[in-house]
């Protein structure tokens, strides 16, 4: 939970990270979230389920590398992130991104590229189940 | 000998997430011996670092990994 670059299997808050990011600073007067949630309908079928399997260790490497890029990139003051590893079913929550920054502009910014790059940098796949077998998931945009 | 990992589509196409391999052969010529060479796009980690350059030549104790496009989020 202290650790602000995290790969779990269990399910997190999204009110006990929000706490724990504004507890950083008082100067922090925007934050921005993103949260990922496991869908129920994917490529024209249904999705029972998603199954996150990682490169451990490269994979908390590259979300702490992002981190760090992005307090320096974005005029920003702090950053949590975090990636569940396990079987979700729809519904469930996945990913979690949340910025706090002085104002609200650099938190959309560093939110955004955080998420798109984390999809792009950290080897983490999924695999649905669907009423036709399971079958691993291509990259979204 | 190294550690050779397979990740994801490409754990499943060769039947199991890891084996050892002989050291002193090209990235290359590694990825066609596991019959990964048909998965393309591929993308391959020496010591949980992302490499580009395919004649690389491994070297005793590296671990490689051969892993699908990423797919988080």
């Amino acid at each position: 939970m202290n650790n602000t670059v995290r790969i779990q299997q269990e399910d997190f808050s999204l009110q006990a990270e929000v706490d724990a990011l504004r507890a950083v600073s008082k100067r922090i007067g925007g934050i921005a979230t993103f949260l990922g949630c496991a869908r129920d309908f994917s490529e024209g079928r249904d999705v029972f389920s998603i199954h996150f399997e990682q490169y451990a260790g490269m994979a908390e490497s590259a979300m702490q590398a992002l981190h760090d890029e992005a307090m320096a990139k974005f005029d920003i003051l702090a950053v949590r992130m975090l990636h569940r590893v396990t079987t979700v079913h729809a519904g469930e929550k996945i990913v979690l991104i949340v910025v706090g920054a002085e104002h609200r502009k650099p938190a959309f910014e560093a939110c955004e590229w955080l998420i798109d790059e984390l999809k792009k940098r950290v080897p983490i796949w999924k695999k649905e189940t669907t009423p036709n077998g399971d079958s691993w998931v291509i990259q979204h945009p | 000998m190294i550690k050779l990992l397979f990740f994801g589509a490409l754990a499943d196409k060769v039947g199991k997430q890891s084996m050892q391999a002989e050291a002193g052969q090209r990235l290359q010529d590694l990825i066609v011996a596991v019959g990964c060479a048909d998965m393309q796009p591929l993308l391959v980690a020496v010591n949980q670092e992302q490499v580009h350059d395919l004649a690389y030549i491994v070297k005793d104790g590296d671990e490689v990994a051969l892993m699908p496009p990423f797919a988080g989020g």
